[in-house]
């Protein structure tokens, strides 16, 4: 008695907790064909152990007494075969739905016969027989009945010995056929896993199709084994051995299965869980009350009166649903799943993406959430790039395949003006005559994600179904919408370091031209010991446009230079490495001055435009008499200052250089005295404003170095800047400034 | 830069205001220029009394205006010149190379001489 009572109860929990199971798929969403099937698996399996455990409980004195094996309870159990086909359907929808390609799907459920005949055969085979030998029985009479039935007396007789042998072996039959079955789903599920990309469900399939062997196993032990050797195997062991086999196998079933569709499956659990006690205490409760209630409507209508009772059942769901849904949102509401789940995605995304500054690794991050998470099969991302100043459609993860779309595709303009995840179906009017639509459609984009900052659209993301065709939910769309708010910081960040890398770039090719110039310029004036020269050269920006130089055209010819070419940076200092070059090789080549600026113009007009010039001085003092022999190319006036302060002007030559074409040049020769002070300049200094918009003017220029004619050159130069810079406090100057100082020292030998 | 535009016997005048100083007021002139010459109205004065300042840049536009004119068989004349710039032009030793004149009036007839 003990012993039947612990083994209805293990019979009851198991068929109790794959009911459990069935409750907790098929809630998450019915409407999910997947969780339709599965679920229905699972209630099948749970109806077994249950019609077992009922059938210990409910009549224990014909369990052990009379033959409980032969009882209607006990047969029904075998209702728990519909578990198999209805696993085998399982394995076409899962991980891929191959019935809606199927052409002649209704074919389905012709997979159910077997199991069917099976629990006819059990139920209603005995009374068959029984009615077959009754023909049997009265073939013998004569009548007209018997004269119809006696051709088929023969077959009768072999009916009722197939049915008999089916009845006898049913265990072992149908058994084979349930293994058949469960063989055929392992090749679906192998073949299934075939078609599908994800790394996840892959690996979901794999754990799924391991658990369906390891309980194929169990099961065929279980069956085979108890129809072969009945002494070792009994009923009880192998009913136990097949329950095992179906929990263990259904529980990693449903475990993967909500692991995958679910974010979180404790929770999913938990929360089905509290909804199945409650539930079962309203009914009970619901039971108790229409008991009680009966039992106080009987003495007033009579013991007939049904109706009543109907009425009440009738009030009584009707007050179920509400209270039915109020348990639904209770539980939703202690476990806030969606929010926790959420929470959770949204955090990892975040986590990962705050420091990726990789747009493509960013993107390929975005589609591994998007992937794992919600099971997103294909997503492909509309991004507006900045150079093409349009928005591009990328093929594949690497980005070599793309298609530019047109601005004024309608399609792109109705997403334009979406704020949040939006069905791709309920954008109606804008998908059709365009292009983007056909492209999308060619993809089966189900969702349609704007990734907008607070006025652009940076692009959107187009996502197909989810894996095994699950529906995206309204959770989803919430998920989906906070993500996006995410990718749009996250891109955001992502192209502000980009181009902050861009300007690091730039300013480290700026510093190098910078030294590359630097280099260009002498690196400390020439020693002469008739003379002292120093130079100064301030840049506005990192590289400039002026430049100095010095070169002995012979032993005795110094070539001075100073020049400014116009406009600033880059630009400038390209002309000037230009113009330098080619003096010094007119240097080299010993050309008179007049003609040495002549062919400097040249050059420059046929390798620059017109609105590109240089100003240029070029001199060249004879260190044996003291002549400075002169060309002056449109550069500001340098000043000669004699020892008794007369100040003279060089401003003999000719236009500037590089901007007009056959221009001539005039040279003039000055002779040098000791104490003459040389001042050469770029109107950087003699146009530094201050304030007001006051140049510091030539003028004070001419004043300054008249009045500081003593000083030695780099003194001179030192205290000029310094005077020009409390004029204009800027700094660095607004225009390159250049000044070169020479200061005859001692009377030339031969002067 | 601000540049306004008229036309007088047939010879254009172009009256640029504040500084000319490069960037977008090359664009400016030069597009404007092109937009005569592809009405062939070659004749142009700049009317530089409203031009009370020029860097480098805004020097080297002019230059430019000057040879685009030149090379497409028209002439560009200078009228008001403002002491600031004729000393730039006087540094520059590009003087003789603009014809500039005192007033308007002159630089259009100049045209028919």
């Amino acid at each position: 008695m003990t012993f039947e009572l612990i083994q209805s109860i293990l019979y009851f929990l198991a068929g109790g907790f794959l009911i459990f199971l069935a409750v907790t798929i098929a809630r998450d969403n019915l409407n999910n064909r997947l969780n339709r099937t599965f679920g229905a698996a699972l209630l099948f399996a749970g109806i077994g152990p249950l019609c077992m455990a009922f059938g210990l409980l409910i009549d224990p004195a014909t369990a052990l007494v009379v033959n409980f094996k032969g009882s209607t309870t006990y047969n029904l159990h075998y209702i728990w075969e519909f578990f198999f086909p209805l696993l085998l359907l399982f394995s076409w929808i899962f991980p891929e739905d191959r019935l809606k390609k199927f052409k002649y799907s209704r074919i389905r459920y012709f997979i159910f016969i077997p199991q069917l005949m099976h629990l006819i055969i059990l139920l209603f085979g005995i009374n068959f027989i029984t009615f077959l030998n009754s023909m049997q029985i009265s073939s013998g009479a004569e009548g007209f009945s018997a004269l119809i039935l006696k051709p088929f007396s023969m077959l009768i007789g072999i009916m009722t010995l197939f049915i008999g042998f089916i009845i006898n072996s049913h265990a072992l039959i149908f058994s084979t056929f349930n293994i058949f079955f469960i063989l055929v789903t392992i090749y679906f599920l192998e073949s299934g896993k075939k078609l599908v990309s994800n790394p996840r469900i892959i690996t979901q399939t794999k754990v799924i199709n391991w658990a369906i062997r390891s309980s194929l196993g169990t099961y065929i032990v279980a069956t085979i084994g108890s129809a072969l050797f009945p002494t070792y195997f009994t009923e009880t062991i192998s009913s136990l051995l097949i329950i095992a086999a179906v929990l263990s196998g259904t529980s990693l079933l449903v475990y993967v299965t909500l692991r995958y569709q679910f974010l979180d499956v404790r929770l999913a659990f938990r929360q089905s869980f509290v909804y199945s006690i409650t539930s079962a205490f309203f009914v009970g409760l619901y039971v108790v009350l229409f008991l009680q209630t009966q039992e106080f409507f009987v003495p007033i209508f009579g013991e007939k009166a049904n109706i009543i009772n109907y009425v009440i059942i009738g009030l009584l769901l009707l007050l179920f649903q509400p209270i039915n849904n109020w348990i639904d949102e209770f539980t939703r509401s202690i476990f806030m799943r969606t929010q926790t789940d959420h929470r959770n995605v949204i955090e990892r995304f975040s986590r990962q993406v705050i420091s990726l500054f990789d747009p493509i690794k960013l993107r390929q991050i975005i589609e591994e959430t998007l992937k794992t998470t919600l099971l997103v099969e294909h997503i492909y991302f509309v991004l507006y790039d900045d150079i093409l100043n349009e928005y591009v459609l990328y093929l594949n993860r690497e980005h070599t395949q793309k298609i530019v779309l047109s601005r004024d595709d309608i399609l792109l303009r109705g997403i334009n003006q979406l704020d949040s995840p939006t069905f791709y179906q309920s954008l109606g009017d804008y998908t059709q005559n365009s292009d983007l639509a056909n492209e999308l459609e060619a993809y089966q984009i189900k969702i349609i994600l704007p990734m907008k900052d607070s006025e652009h659209l940076l692009g959107f993301l187009a996502l197909t179904s989810k894996a095994a065709g699950y529906n995206y939910s309204a959770e989803d769309l919430n998920l989906l919408g906070v993500l996006s708010n995410q990718m749009v910081s996250a891109l955001t960040n992502a192209r502000l370091y980009v181009d902050s890398l861009e300007r690091m770039r730039l300013q480290e090719e700026v510093s190098m031209a910078r030294e590359i110039q630097l280099n260009l310029l002498p690196s400390s004036p020439p020693l002469h010991p008739c003379m002292e020269i120093s130079a100064h050269s301030t840049p506005s920006r990192t590289i400039g446009g002026d430049f100095y130089d010095f070169v002995y055209k012979d032993k005795h010819n110094l070539g001075i230079c100073i020049a400014d070419a116009s406009g600033k940076g880059m630009p400038a200092a390209l002309m000037i490495a230009q113009t330098q070059a080619i003096l010094k090789s007119e240097v080299n080549n010993g050309t008179p001055i007049d003609m040495m600026l002549r062919n400097m113009n040249k050059q420059l007009v046929e390798s620059s435009s017109s609105e590109k010039y240089v100003t240029l001085f070029y001199g060249e003092l004879n260190t044996e008499k003291g002549y400075f022999h002169f060309s002056n190319a449109g550069h500001n006036y340098p000043l000669l200052v004699r020892a008794n302060g007369d100040k003279e002007l060089l401003k003999t030559g000719g236009p500037i250089i590089g901007a007009l074409p056959d221009m001539s040049y005039q040279s003039e020769t000055v002779k040098l005295f000791k104490d003459d002070t040389l001042f050469f300049f770029t109107d950087g200094l003699s146009e530094a404003m201050n304030e007001q918009e006051v140049e510091y003017s030539e003028e004070r220029i001419h004043e300054f170095v008249t009045i500081n004619k003593t000083k030695a050159p780099g003194e001179l130069i030192d205290s000029i800047l310094k005077d020009v810079r409390v004029h204009d406090t800027t700094y660095p100057p607004r225009d390159d400034t250049t000044i070169v100082s020479i200061k005859i020292r001692n009377g030339f030998a031969n002067g | 830069m601000k540049l306004t535009d008229r036309e007088e016997n047939g010879v254009i005048i172009l009256e640029p205001n504040g500084k000319i100083m490069g960037g977008p007021d090359a664009s400016l002139l030069h597009d404007k220029l092109y937009e005569f010459i592809d009405q062939d109205k070659k004749k142009v004065v700049v009317d530089l009394s409203g031009v009370d300042w020029m860097n480098s840049t805004g020097l080297g536009i002019l230059i430019s205006s000057y040879t685009t004119l030149r090379n497409n068989g028209g002439k560009l004349k200078l009228a008001n010149v403002t002491e600031k710039i004729r000393s730039l032009l006087v540094i520059t030793k590009l003087e003789p190379v603009f014809e500039s004149y005192d007033t308007i009036a002159d630089a259009v007839k100049s045209f028919d001489e």
